[in-house]
């Protein structure tokens, strides 16, 4: 998945303080409804091994593990590399660089989790390795994109007052693609999410086995539970992250 | 085995696995342009429309396609027509997004001009708005296309068509010597598709924008 | 009133008022636009002179009131079709960059459901019109083109499916000045051919005095401050809004609006190359100019010679330069001339170059009084008959 449309300006109004309501509110609702749909049901053994607070919550920890020490690397990772490739220096193999990252977002993302699973092993790690190379690029991009963006006339200005290029790079630079960057990161943020659901299919964990179960075993109930559970999920994510780029953007910009 | 040779044993069955893959995958993104486009066309103009029409295929976009699938099931079964709905909803956001911004983009005066010449709305979008708009909305199907690609992979798991099935056949025998091999040819066959319809795309863009406009 | 052609576009008490507005954009607006005239419409920034020209192809559409094109109420019914009547130029120009330039010109023929041929000697014949090349340009794309050359495309477009009355907007605004003033003339060139009705916005009081046959002096909320031709408001200002936004200078804008055949030359003393140098000192003896004026074979001007060059070897075929000027010139462009040419005088030349009289500040002076008393004439004439101007 590619983040070129996030940056799009889509002449999206900020929202207003009412607006960020809606979403929490929303998703709050799903959940009260799905409670109340199991809350109604009797359950048969299998279903009920999945459908528990206990179970949930140990599934939740897995899926919230896997993606936020993916987003982590990423972040440690992709995020140094794209300043690096801003550089003048990296001009030669920015276009290269690239294309390879370009053709590699088109490898599917269940292919890479289970090529890693066969040759090194399932579990916890190859899916966080899988995760991090698939959610790389967005971030990369945005770094390169938002450093890049930055006025000409703002550095020019830097450089003239007797600021280092690092200097300028640091105090400047950076902070001003900031909005860029975070936007990066919440894609990345939301990527992982997904792409930790199929790693339940390599044994990761997650909300994802509970859908697995459902489907291997055929309890709609199950397979719901653990849909819904996953959405709801994905969304409260995405929309920690609108949060926090909103809190964390300067002033000013 | 060596790859090599088990690609030349089984390239008939990786062809035939390819072209469902390229069927489902037209079928989900020329699905979506007609209906992205047009609502792209509809809401360009009006910001709470734009906003709520952006805001709910990026919900799309957001929910893992596992999710989407498994909510899909119950009420559609499993195989191609929950793949191919759960894989027109994730194309949405990429293609309206970028109609929208396409459209924006048009200089007010050339829309101006063409009013002031008496052309009709349908018209001026028609004949104005929408070739200009044009190079933008290729973008957003480019994008709409590599998702599409990905996710139809995991489509398989459902009974989907396509190059999935290799990749879960090599899962499910996750210790036979084949299954490197099977998982493989499954995910190099993706890419390969992903860089022939990248091509295709810039073939596309160079002959259908006008001179006037590159 | 003086002879008015028949009016072709009535405006009845047009009001536009934006919601959210205290004051009306435009206010109770009446006005009549006579046939193949251009009609500016100028005034300060804000004043509605844009609102009121767009509400003629209701591209804006009035609150209250009618217009009327040919005696025939278009306030209602098909705003689209009634734009394919009208002709319609604005300031950015708004040509289709994906489109050559022929297709552009073609767009309103086509709606129209002219035949492919027709359209096409349209096409060529509209290239032409406006001083370009059909052959080399049909086919170009607009950004091949420079800023002129789509402002000339952009005009040709407007009249290409021949419409009576053409709308425009600040035309040559985003243009230089130096392409701007060819464009203006060119355009004025081609209007005496076709005689198209034209409705012309512009805040350019210069560019309203030179184009217009008729000039609408706005003020805020487009209210007729003065509705007249250019000499008259310059001669006489309806009021101190009027005069203020004239500017300064009136009289020279006058001067402007006057040309070199319109007026009376002095003569100057002549002397021909080939000529005896003793005759030509004796005439500059009898002369109480300083100066001869060297002429040549056909008669043309060559410079000026003084008893100082006459006396030197050269004779007659030495001296200083000569500033010319054709017939057509304006008064002010000749006013120019003699601001720097040799003894403050232009000498006027005919169409073949030869010397016909010469133009000094007291024949310019003499024009002028005779502009005024001209006018003084007039406006008691016109008390007497008891008609409001």
């Amino acid at each position: 998945m590619t983040i070129a449309v996030e940056q799009l300006d889509v002449g999206l109004r900020r929202r207003t303080a009412l607006g960020w309501l809606v979403t929490p509110a929303v998703l709050v609702a799903v959940l009260v409804a799905l409670w109340l749909i199991v809350a109604g049901r009797q359950l048969d053994s299998i279903e009920e091994r999945r459908v528990n607070l206990a179970f949930i919550g140990v599934a939740a920890m897995e899926h919230l593990t896997l993606t936020a020490v993916s987003t982590l690397l990423v972040l440690v990772i992709a995020i140094p590399l794209g300043v690096l490739l801003t550089r003048p220096s990296a001009r030669r193999i920015t276009g290269p660089a690239l294309a390879v990252f370009n053709v590699g977002q088109a490898i599917p993302s269940i292919g890479l989790l289970v090529i890693l699973a066969i040759v090194w092993d399932v579990g916890f790690w190859p899916a966080v390795v899988a995760l991090v190379a698939y959610s790389a690029l967005p971030v990369l991009r945005n770094t390169m994109v938002g450093i890049q963006q930055v006025d000409e006339s703002v550095v020019e200005s830097g450089r003239g007052m007797g600021l280092s290029r690092l200097q300028v790079l640091t105090r400047i630079e950076l902070p001003l693609a900031v909005p860029v960057i975070l936007t990066g990161l919440r894609t990345a943020l939301v990527i992982n999410v997904g792409t930790a659901t199929i790693a339940a299919l390599v044994n990761a964990g997650g909300f994802g086995g509970i859908i697995i179960t459902g489907l291997v075993q055929n309890r709609q109930l199950v397979t719901l539970v653990g849909s819904v559970l996953t959405a709801v999920l994905a969304l409260a994510i995405d929309y920690l992250g609108r949060v926090a780029e909103e809190v964390l953007r300067p002033r000013g910009l | 085995m060596n790859f090599f040779r088990y690609l030349s044993s089984r390239w008939d069955d990786l062809l035939e696995l390819g072209l469902a893959h390229v069927g489902i995958t037209v079928l989900a993104v020329l699905i979506a342009t007609v209906l992205g486009v047009g609502l792209g066309m509809l809401v360009y103009r009006n910001p709470r429309a734009r906003q709520f029409v952006i805001g709910t295929t990026s919900v799309f976009l957001t929910i893992p396609s596992l999710a989407l699938f498994g909510l899909f099931i119950s009420w559609m079964g499993v195989g191609t027509t929950p793949v191919v709905v759960a894989l027109v909803m994730y194309s949405l956001l990429p293609i309206v997004a970028n109609t929208i911004v396409g459209l924006r983009q048009v200089d007010p005066a050339i829309v101006e001009s063409a009013q002031g010449m008496g052309l009709t709305r349908v018209q001026r979008l028609w004949r104005i708005e929408l070739p200009l708009a044009w190079p933008v909305v290729l973008t957003g199907m480019r994008v709409a296309t590599l998702i599409t690609l990905g996710i139809a992979a995991i489509g398989a798991y459902i009974s989907g068509p396509g190059l999935g099935n290799e990749i879960f056949a090599g899962l499910s025998r996750i210790s036979s010597p084949n299954a490197l091999n099977q998982v493989l040819g499954g995910t190099l066959g993706v890419v390969v598709l992903a860089i022939l319809f990248d091509m295709f795309y810039v073939l596309l863009k160079r002959l259908t924008t006008s001179r006037g406009i590159r | 009133m003086t002879d008015t052609p028949p009016i072709k576009i009535r405006l009845d008490k047009l009001v536009k008022r934006f919601p959210g507005q205290a004051r009306p954009a435009v206010e109770e607006l009446s006005l009549e636009i006579p046939e193949g005239e251009i009609l500016i419409l100028v005034g300060p920034s804000g004043c509605g002179k844009t609102t009121t020209m767009k509400m003629i192809n209701r591209l804006i559409e009035p609150t209250s009131g009618r217009i009327l094109l040919d005696d025939e109420d278009v306030t209602h019914g098909d705003p689209d079709k009634l734009r394919r009547r009208i002709g319609y130029v604005i300031q950015q120009i708004g040509l289709f960059p994906h489109q050559t330039i022929a297709q552009n010109i073609a767009t309103v023929p086509g709606l129209l459901g002219w035949s492919k041929e027709r359209i096409a000697a349209r096409v060529d014949e509209l290239i032409g019109l406006v001083g370009m090349d059909p052959a080399d340009y049909r086919d170009r794309y607009p950004k091949q083109l420079s800023g002129g050359q789509r402002q000339r495309i952009g005009v040709a477009r407007a009249m290409s499916a021949d419409p009576d009355v053409m709308l425009m907007d600040e035309p040559f605004g985003a243009i230089d000045p130096i392409t701007r003033d060819r464009l203006q003339n060119e355009f004025l060139r081609l209007q005496a051919e076709i005689k198209k009705t034209i409705v012309f916005v512009t805040h350019d009081i210069d560019e309203a005095i030179k184009m217009g046959d008729r000039i609408a002096i706005l003020r805020e909320g487009s209210q007729i401050a003065q509705f007249d031709t250019p000499e008259r408001i310059l001669v006489n200002p309806a009021d101190e809004f009027v005069s203020d936004f004239i500017g300064r200078g009136a009289s020279l804008k006058r001067l402007s609006l006057s040309r070199v055949r319109d007026i009376e030359p002095s003569t100057w003393p002549t002397v021909t190359v080939g000529d005896d140098p003793a005759v030509a000192r004796r005439t500059l003896e009898e002369t109480d100019r300083g100066s001869l004026l060297v002429l040549d074979e056909h008669g043309a001007p060559r410079s000026w010679v003084t008893a100082e060059h006459l006396q030197r070897s050269s004779g007659i075929d030495g001296g200083l330069p000569v500033a010319t000027v054709g017939s057509a010139a304006t008064l002010s462009d000749t006013l120019n001339e003699m601001l720097t040419a040799r003894y403050s005088t232009a000498v006027v030349v005919d169409d073949t170059g030869r010397y016909t009289g010469v133009v000094d500040i007291d024949t310019i002076n003499e024009a002028i009084r005779g502009m005024r008393s001209a006018e003084r004439e007039r406006q008691r004439s016109s008390l007497a008959k008891g008609a409001a101007t």
